[in-house]
């Protein structure tokens, strides 16, 4: 695997890892507002 | 470069090929198989959710009751809505985005294939389940697609089943577009820079963004309905101390993104048409991308004004209905845009460009009727009338639909490696253009005369429009049997070049017609390849 690979492997796991934690903190987060309000 | 390409690729088919029997669509990680089985779903589910469309209009063609119980007639408007919003446009978008996104910025495949099998494969699962509750005690959900509480926790068997299904369809949703984006910023050809990207890139990466931040929003909305339905809490229950405006408040923050999601892969799809067919390049690329953006940005900001009829403060009223009105200047960027590709172009009106044009035409219709919705004190006189009813499907047919049409005429020769019947395809676009105006905009009028939606009999008054409508949507829902025609004699036509039209722009163009099972398996230089056309 050359170093470029290497590169855009790494790239595509952080760039997963991150819209995943965005997308559970929108569901978690709205959630949160209406335990907050109810 | 073309040949250099296609060597290749035979050369990687003989050792990697498509496996044979439903092995190969089970179990594929390929985008193209993907793409084409997105497709297919989306379709099928236009003709499930069309023909629902069909009772409603049937049972509306006269005054009285016709064909169907209320109840069920409920059922059908609600399910309608759900099968054309996340089984039919959504899908077969993701579907475009699945066989065109890797071609065009030249990567092998998406970034996360076996995740790509997973969420089309959880659809199917999805629809099936939405679609069992017709037959379960109770009927199917009838509260409407906006699923508002108390309503929606009146429906029998059936609601656990369409949250469980609004929930599978989130999952599959958000997967694509983690996908999608992944796969856009991570495997680019080393030459694509991001403003180099094509607009239907780029509408699907804001598309995906928008997509990642809504979705999840309305599975915790449905989350909330299910544990106040069975687990005794009372987010939205009056009677328990919760807010059910509340809930109204969070769909519409999913909602309305929603609706820029079922379009900005449209304003993507008719932005590779008319410069094709204008034989110009695309008018201010760099700006289309921002006004992109810039709409993505206030779809965030106007929720309410599906709600000014709800009650808010005077300022809430005023600062969603201006929200709302500073959309129509990127919008009106992106039409002055394709107008001005248009303008002194050597067109041709091959089916494509027909179904562009409408759009272009017909979405602005939609879009003038949606800037006199978002006037709050003209809206408590549209609330809830056929006006809302016309608006929001000359966004999503002869808008989304159109787009979507569009784009599959464009690309079928590139899929198939044969060009499609002509006659036929303009024969469809006639038939659908007249009926789609047919049906949808005497809605305008009944709307105005104060006819109310969702209801399965009217005043006398309304008959005459009513019918027409009906008259509008039957011819309409048949003119789509044409395109299944077409389609099934797809392969018949003579052979389409590698290039198909005359002055396409694009790396998918550069690959042989019909495009190799694997394509880009290394990345070309996207200048090189460009140059080479121009």
């Amino acid at each position: 695997m050359t170093d470029e690979e290497k590169d855009r492997r790494r790239g595509v796991r952080r760039t997963t890892i991150i819209l995943v934690a965005v997308a559970l903190a929108f569901y978690l987060g709205f959630i949160l507002i209406g335990v907050l309000r109810s | 470069m073309t040949t250099a390409v296609a060597e290749a690729q035979d050369a990687h088919d003989e050792h990697h090929g498509p496996e044979k029997g439903f092995r190969r669509w089970l179990f594929t990680t390929n985008h193209k198989d993907i793409g084409t089985m997105y497709l297919v779903f989306s379709l099928v589910m236009f003709f499930i959710g069309g023909s629902m469309a069909l009772v409603i209009r049937s049972e509306l063609m006269q005054p009285g009751l016709q064909f169907v119980h209320p109840e069920f007639f409920n059922s059908m408007t609600t399910m309608h809505a759900l099968i054309m919003v996340f089984g039919a446009v959504m899908p077969a978008f993701v579907g475009l985005a699945n066989w065109m996104i890797p071609m065009m910025i030249g990567a092998p495949d998406m970034a996360l294939p076996r995740m790509n099998n997973w969420s089309f494969w959880i659809l199917p699962v999805a629809f099936g389940i939405l679609l069992s509750t017709l037959f379960m005690d109770g009927g199917a959900p009838a509260g409407g697609w906006t699923m508002y509480p108390p309503l929606i926790l009146q429906t029998g068997d059936a609601f656990p089943f369409l949250i469980f299904s609004v929930h599978l369809m989130g999952i599959s949703s958000i997967m694509g577009s983690i996908n999608i984006i992944v796969t856009i910023l991570n495997m680019r050809a080393p030459d694509m820079w991001l403003l180099k990207m094509p607009m239907f890139v780029w509408t699907w990466l804001i598309t995906a963004y928008l997509l990642i931040a809504v979705m999840p929003v309305l599975a915790g909305a449905v989350t909330m309905l299910l544990t106040d339905q069975f687990f005794g809490t009372s987010f939205f229950l009056a009677a328990g101390g919760g807010d059910p405006v509340m809930f109204q408040h969070i769909f519409w923050f999913f909602g309305h993104p929603e609706v820029y999601i079922m379009i900005l892969p449209a304003f993507g799809v008719v932005s590779e048409i008319i410069p094709t067919f204008s034989r110009k390049p695309l008018f201010g690329h760099d700006s289309m991308v921002y006004a992109a953006s810039s709409i993505a940005f206030l779809s965030f900001i106007v929720w309410a004004h599906h709600m000014f009829t709800v009650g808010m403060p005077l300022s809430g009223q005023m600062f969603f209905m201006f929200a709302t009105m500073l959309i129509a200047v990127p919008t009106g960027v992106k039409v002055f845009n394709w107008v001005a590709t248009m303008w002194r172009g050597s067109m041709t009106f091959e089916t494509p460009m027909l179904f562009a044009l409408a759009f272009v035409f017909l979405f602005t219709i939609g879009g003038f009727s949606g800037l006199m919705l978002a006037i709050a004190p003209a809206d408590i006189q549209y609330h809830d009338t056929y006006f809302v009813v016309a608006h929001f499907h000359y966004v999503l047919v002869p808008g989304s639909i159109f787009a979507l049409m569009a784009g599959a005429y464009y690309w079928l020769p590139k899929w198939t490696g044969h060009m499609y019947n002509e006659s036929l395809g303009k024969l469809h676009f006639w038939l659908s253009a007249i009926f789609v105006n047919v049906t949808f905009f005497p809605m305008h009028f009944l709307g105005l005369a104060g006819m109310p939606r969702r209801i399965p009999d009217y005043s006398t008054q309304f008959a005459d429009f009513n019918m027409i409508a009906s008259i509008g949507a039957l011819g309409f829902g048949f003119s789509q049997l044409i395109f299944v025609w077409v389609l099934l004699t797809a392969k018949k036509g003579a052979e389409a070049t590698d290039r198909v039209w005359e002055a396409p722009k694009g790396l998918e163009w550069t690959v042989p017609s019909p495009a190799p099972y694997h394509t880009f398996d290394k990345p070309p230089k996207a200048r090189i390849a460009q140059e080479a056309f121009e």
